[in-house]
């Protein structure tokens, strides 16, 4: 009996080709060809096939999926020696077993086995008593089920093999496009202050800045060496001065003269040139010009910038250079967007620490980190706080945390301790969901709470005056997209910046997917080579956050798209982007 | 020795496997008592795991040796 074992971490095939034993084996014998193998005809008349599908129930809880875990090498071999222990029993001719292990989606296959057999009765029950048998014995367990609530807004879309046609609802959704637009028109820019070079590191200028005058301010030497007038043919130079970079002795210079000048130093006259030290012999305080080359060596007055010439645009992030070139200008406190106030809270009693192991339904926090780590680069202070699920409890976490930081007043009299809210997790509809009436109990008037896009849904937006909320959803993917594509484009309309735009690209490689009723934000990498769209069958999927710096916009029902297709997308930056 | 625990089994003792050092071999018996010490709350879970040896079920008299791989498999649910 052939056997075949396979303990895999990807999806079983649809289709798997049955094994067809078209030999038997038998010594050799009369019927012999001249190499020595005697063909026989097709011995298979029966071949089984059995899938064990993850069921959306385990345990009387609503799930999504199922983790199994698995011990290997002692896996396969009880497989085998189960299998061997019954071919006495049931003789058949093949059978090929394939367990699939990892977190197996609901409607997914978990177990295949495929049985060849001369009839369909011994197939059958060696089938059968396997399956009782690996039960019993078999080292493989389902480990935990994920339950239903992790994966909030996407469940629809968790796997193509389980996706069901969605209700249309199109009119309760905004769409990408009108979500975007009202950002920008609610968002309005914070007061620009003034701030010293040392604290204006990374924010966004709000003024343009000219040169204060020509910038050299006058001639200055190149070499050290010697200034001596620009046509001055004599061969013997009498030297009058000595010029440092710090001095400032202008004088006539008569033919036959030289003045001493180091790298930097103003020259002291007009109509002059320079000569390298290493073309001239010097004795005393004579010179002999060894050779002359056309070369100036001469930095002319405002031949880098003129007075009043723009040097730094209005809307520019202030980086190294650009914060040197306003000190070479003097302008030493420049008009900047301030830094932002951010608060951050996550929710959800499922999310424990990343230091913890999970118990049954628990996955650890990433939500956290993620915005820490996007807004790293980016002139914030950040609070972050974790809130109960019991909207009780949480409204008094909210009260002890700082009474300043929740001093916001209802709909915009006054001033905000805060400029932008993020919640975590909580968007949904179901009965534990309370960010709505969170960022109400704030002072939030919520403009939409769905955008119809994919991932992305739901999404709270609201505003408070001149502070902003978002509701994100819980899940690390969606969450990554809605904040490059929502918060990005709010942060970016407070500090009075530019916000992310799409773009125009290539697909390196064909975007595989199944036309959605919604548009689609594909999460891809790109490079020099074009756009590789990742592998991603769910919103919970967050392998590719490693690897996502774009997202590719995909129309509504569109479905696939081929490689070398011009497409839109959003580079997805962690704020650092340049101009 | 090369202890390797399983499921709830990795819950129970916060890891998924552990080296143990004997001075000689052990029966099945002792292991668990060694186990136990380091690993209180294996206890709850005894009656229902079985032991495995190399890869292998272990009978119930088996002795594990220094360079043997154990593994505690607790009730499984393949398939």
């Amino acid at each position: 009996m052939e056997i075949e074992i396979q303990l895999v971490h990807e999806p079983i095939p649809e289709r798997i080709s049955p094994v067809v034993v078209a030999r038997a084996s038998r010594p050799p014998g009369k019927d012999q060809n001249l190499t020595g193998e005697t063909p026989v005809p097709l011995l298979t008349g029966a071949w089984l096939e059995f899938r064990g599908i993850v069921r959306g129930e385990e345990n009387g809880q609503t799930i999504s999926a199922l983790e199994y875990e698995a011990y290997p090498e002692m896996a396969e071999r009880e497989i085998r020696r189960i299998l061997e222990s019954l071919r006495t029993k049931h003789p058949c001719q093949a059978v090929k077993v394939i367990h699939r292990i990892g977190i197996i989606p609901v409607g997914e296959t978990a177990i295949y086995v495929g049985v060849a057999s001369a009839h369909r009765g011994e197939g059958i029950a060696l089938l059968a008593e396997f399956m009782d048998r690996l039960k019993q014995d078999v080292p493989i367990w389902k480990r935990r089920g994920i339950p239903f609530k992790i994966v909030e807004d996407d469940v629809r879309s968790l796997s193509p093999s389980v996706r069901k046609s969605e209700p249309p609802q199109v009119g309760s959704y905004k769409s990408l496009d009108e979500a975007l637009a009202e950002l920008r028109s609610r968002c309005q820019p914070l007061p620009a202050v003034r701030a010293p070079l040392d604290d204006a590191v990374g924010h966004v200028l709000r003024e343009m800045v000219s040169a204060p005058s020509d910038l050299p301010d006058c001639d200055r030497s190149t070499r050290d060496g010697y200034a001596i007038l620009l046509n001055d043919n004599s061969e013997i130079f009498q030297v009058v001065d000595t010029l440092h970079a710090a001095d400032w002795k202008p004088r006539e210079l008569k033919t036959g003269q030289a003045v001493r000048i180091a790298t930097g130093a103003p020259l002291p006259c007009g109509n002059a040139r320079v000569v390298m030290q290493e073309n001239v012999e010097r004795t005393g305080d004579r010179i002999k010009i060894l050779k002359r080359e056309s070369a100036l060596n001469i930095r002319q007055r405002s031949e880098d910038v003129r007075a009043g010439q723009p040097l730094v645009q209005a809307g520019a992030r202030l980086d190294a250079g650009k914060l040197a070139l306003l000190a070479t200008a003097g302008c030493a406190q420049p008009l900047v967007s301030p830094r932002l106030r951010v608060v951050h809270f996550t929710t959800g009693d499922e999310i424990i620490p990343p230091d913890q192991a999970p118990k049954p339904g628990q996955v650890r926090d990433s939500n956290s980190i993620l915005i820490r780590g996007l807004l790293q680069n980016f002139p914030c202070a950040l609070v972050h706080a974790h809130l109960p699920e019991d909207f009780e409890k949480a409204k008094r976490v909210v009260s002890a945390l700082n009474p300043q930081l929740l001093a916001t007043p209802k709909h915009g009299e006054g001033g905000s301790t805060f400029d932008l809210l993020l919640v975590s997790g909580g968007a949904s509809v179901g009965e534990k969901d309370f960010t709505h009436p969170l960022l109400e109990w704030l002072g939030f008037e919520i403009v939409f709470s769905q955008v119809n896009v994919r991932p992305g849904r739901p999404l709270i937006f609201g505003t408070n005056g001149k502070s902003v909320a978002f509701g994100l959803p819980g899940n690390p993917l969606s969450h990554f997209v809605c904040f490059q594509l929502f918060v990005a484009t709010a942060v970016a309309r407070l500090v009075d910046r530019e916000a992310p735009a799409f773009e125009r690209g290539q697909l390196a490689a064909k975007l595989d997917d199944e036309a959605n009723p919604r548009e689609t934000l594909w999460p891809a990498r790109w490079d020099a080579t074009g756009l590789h769209p990742l592998k991603w069958s769910s919103s919970g999927d967050i392998t590719c956050l490693a690897e996502a710096n774009a997202l590719v916009r995909v129309p509504a029902n569109r479905g696939s798209i081929e490689a070398g297709a011009e497409v839109d997308f959003l580079p997805t930056t962690d704020m650092m982007g340049g101009d | 020795m090369r202890i390797l625990f399983f499921a709830q089994l990795k819950d129970a003792t916060g890891c998924d496997s552990v080296e143990i050092a004997p001075a000689s071999p052990l029966n099945a018996e002792q292991l668990w008592a060694e186990l136990l010490k380091q690993f209180p709350k294996l206890g709850a879970h005894r009656s229902s795991v079985r032991m495995a040896k190399n890869c292998e079920y272990a009978v119930a008299d088996a002795i594990f040796a220094a360079d043997d791989e154990v593994a505690l498999i607790p009730p499984v649910s393949g398939g």
